[in-house]
């Protein structure tokens, strides 16, 4: 019976709840109680507003449909038990859809929290590295971690099998930031296209970009652009409504593509 | 999960102030929002009667009433607030919270609020080791049509087409809107061609509220075709983003062999001549020629 309270009392310490031992009897002071004291343990009711609430609800809502659901529903639960029946719009309200594995995601958050290396294969190869981040983008979770001391992103949903948690912690980088290092990874050196646009035609473009008038046919359009395989995907989705006419590698780009697809 | 004696006494501790923010609340719901058997409910309510704080008298007891099914709570003694947000429901609500401030810069008043309520969260602990890139989604019709799906009324958009390339203005049924791959969708009826349809909300170009139209929400059936794509390893993130349209992949060398089942084929042409060389049509060898003939079309301007 000890032994079972002692590992009950173990495990609520594992979930963060804070248990002193003491003295709580004044008559007894030998005797030794527990206590969880209500400000480390619970939300403060004055926290926060109504209105607050509502926007805390919405937050946690956006990702009752995707594999962060778990954490979502962890979380509405508590905002409803200061707010009381929530009002229906909030339900109507934007939410996530993702094809991202659940338990994945959860231990490459506990691994990046507590500084554990992560071992998975990933392009075929095995991996074991020390995970400093984690970053959305366009819709997919991608790990920022720290193979071989270089750091690199890993989509997660490319990894395959499974995601395991190895012994022993590691030390951060010292310096790491993953703002900046998002940053880094996201500064590019700008260019720009010179297109001609059909008339009438692209408006998915007119609406982003400013349009002179060339000819009858044709109007020009410069866009700026960072990745040339971006910028041609973007371009080709409008077929015979685009032409490249600068830069001369993007148009020659564009014209071997064209030509390794027919020639297959 | 399995039910230990640790998870039973957060859940009792959940439990508690739940019920009493929400009284006369039905042990089916209890046991629905909390993902748990309702006999696993009734279980945690039998112990809360037997739980209180030192003096053991009744006085010192959680009291708590349910009947036929219905649950309130009348002294929760010390439990009437909920527990802490763990580290993960603050990341959850931290990145929501993001999401909301990047969906309402076009409205100040709740982008400040948003913004405020974001910096408090970060005191509380979440972490700024996850994190994500600003969405470009940004619509000043969102609160229009979250008040059109909640209140269940009918709307006309001016939608700029990607796919058809055209203007065109729809009377719409609006259901719900969702983020996939980072843009921002709203799930539909049409109500001219009475089929489901998906916007992009930020092509959305106007949006008003119009008057309601009788229908039923059965949409004409639609055909569907079977196309098979061999796509490269290197164009894989056409499979990751496309996933619902994908009835199967497989991974053949440095390709993969993709069965696609589509009713929207002007989509599928211009998704794989974007795509050109990385995705070719493996069958119906009909569609392959048109393809290939408008990649064809294509390179004749750059050879004129």
């Amino acid at each position: 019976m000890e032994r079972m309270f002692e590992r009950d009392k173990d495990e609520l310490r594992s979930m963060g709840v804070e248990i002193e031992v003491k003295g709580l009897d004044p008559l007894f002071e030998d005797d030794q109680g527990y206590l969880i004291r209500t400000e480390t343990f619970q939300l403060n009711g004055n926290e926060f507003a109504s209105d607050e609430l509502l926007y805390l609800t919405m937050a946690a809502n956006l990702w009752h449909d995707s594999a962060l659901s778990n954490d979502s529903k962890g979380a509405l639960l508590k905002i409803q038990s200061l707010s009381g029946p929530i009002e229906f719009n909030v339900f109507n309200s934007p939410v996530v859809r993702d094809n991202e594995n659940s338990q994945m995601l959860a231990t490459a958050f506990e691994a990046i929290e507590k500084h554990k290396k992560l071992s998975f294969k990933y392009n075929g190869s095995q991996r074991s590295v020390e995970p400093l981040g984690m970053f959305m983008r366009s819709g997919f979770w991608y790990l920022v971690a720290q193979d071989e001391k270089v750091i690199k992103s890993f989509k997660l949903v490319r990894i395959e099998a499974k995601i395991l948690t190895e012994d022993g912690a590691f030390l951060k980088p010292e310096g790491f930031d993953l703002t900046d290092y998002l940053k880094k990874y996201t500064e590019e050196e700008v260019f720009e296209a010179e297109i001609l646009v059909r008339k009438e035609q692209a408006y998915s473009l007119r609406s982003k970009h400013l349009v002179k008038e060339y000819d009858s046919e044709w109007d020009l359009m410069f866009i700026p652009y960072s990745y040339e395989p971006e910028i041609i995907e973007n371009l080709l989705w409008h077929g015979q409504n685009i032409i490249v006419r600068k830069p001369l590698s993007l148009r020659n780009s564009i014209v071997s593509r064209l030509e390794e697809f027919i020639n297959g | 999960m399995v039910d230990n004696a640790a998870i039973r006494a957060l859940r009792t501790m959940d439990l508690i102030p739940y019920i009493l923010e929400n009284p006369g609340i039905s042990i089916s719901s209890l046991a629905a929002k909390f993902s748990v058997t309702e006999k696993q409910v009734e279980n945690d309510l039998q112990l809360i009667f037997m739980c209180g704080l030192p003096g053991y008298t009744p006085y010192e007891l959680i009291d708590i009433v349910f009947e036929d099914g219905i649950v309130s709570v009348i002294d929760p003694q010390v439990l009437d607030k909920p527990r802490r947000f763990n580290k993960s429901e603050l990341i959850v609500i931290a990145l929501g919270l993001q999401i909301l401030i990047d969906i309402n810069k076009s409205n100040p008043a709740q982008l400040a609020k948003l913004q405020a309520l974001s910096k408090k969260i970060s005191k509380l602990g979440s972490s700024n080791l996850i994190t994500f890139d600003p969405l470009a989604t940004n619509s000043v019709f969102l609160d229009l049509i979250v008040k059109a799906i909640s209140e269940k009324k009918h709307l006309e958009i001016q939608y700029n087409s990607l796919i058809k390339d055209k203007k065109t203005r729809r009377a719409i049924d609006p259901q719900s809107l969702y983020f996939l791959n980072g843009n921002l969708y709203l799930s539909a009826f049409d109500l001219d061609v009475r089929s489901d349809r998906v916007f992009k909300v930020n092509l959305i170009e106007d949006c008003m509220v119009i008057d309601f139209r009788d229908h039923n929400n059965l949409s004409e059936p639609t055909k569907l075709f079977e196309v098979v794509l061999d796509v490269k390893k290197s164009h894989r993130n056409f499979i990751e983003r496309n996933s619902s349209v994908i009835s199967s992949s497989q991974e053949i060398g440095d390709r993969f062999e993709v069965h696609i089942q589509i009713s929207n084929i002007e989509w599928l042409k211009r998704s794989i001549l974007s795509n050109a060389p990385g995705i070719t049509v493996t069958s119906p060898s009909l569609f392959a020629s048109e393809l290939v003939e408008s990649a064809n079309s294509v390179l004749a301007l750059y050879q004129a």
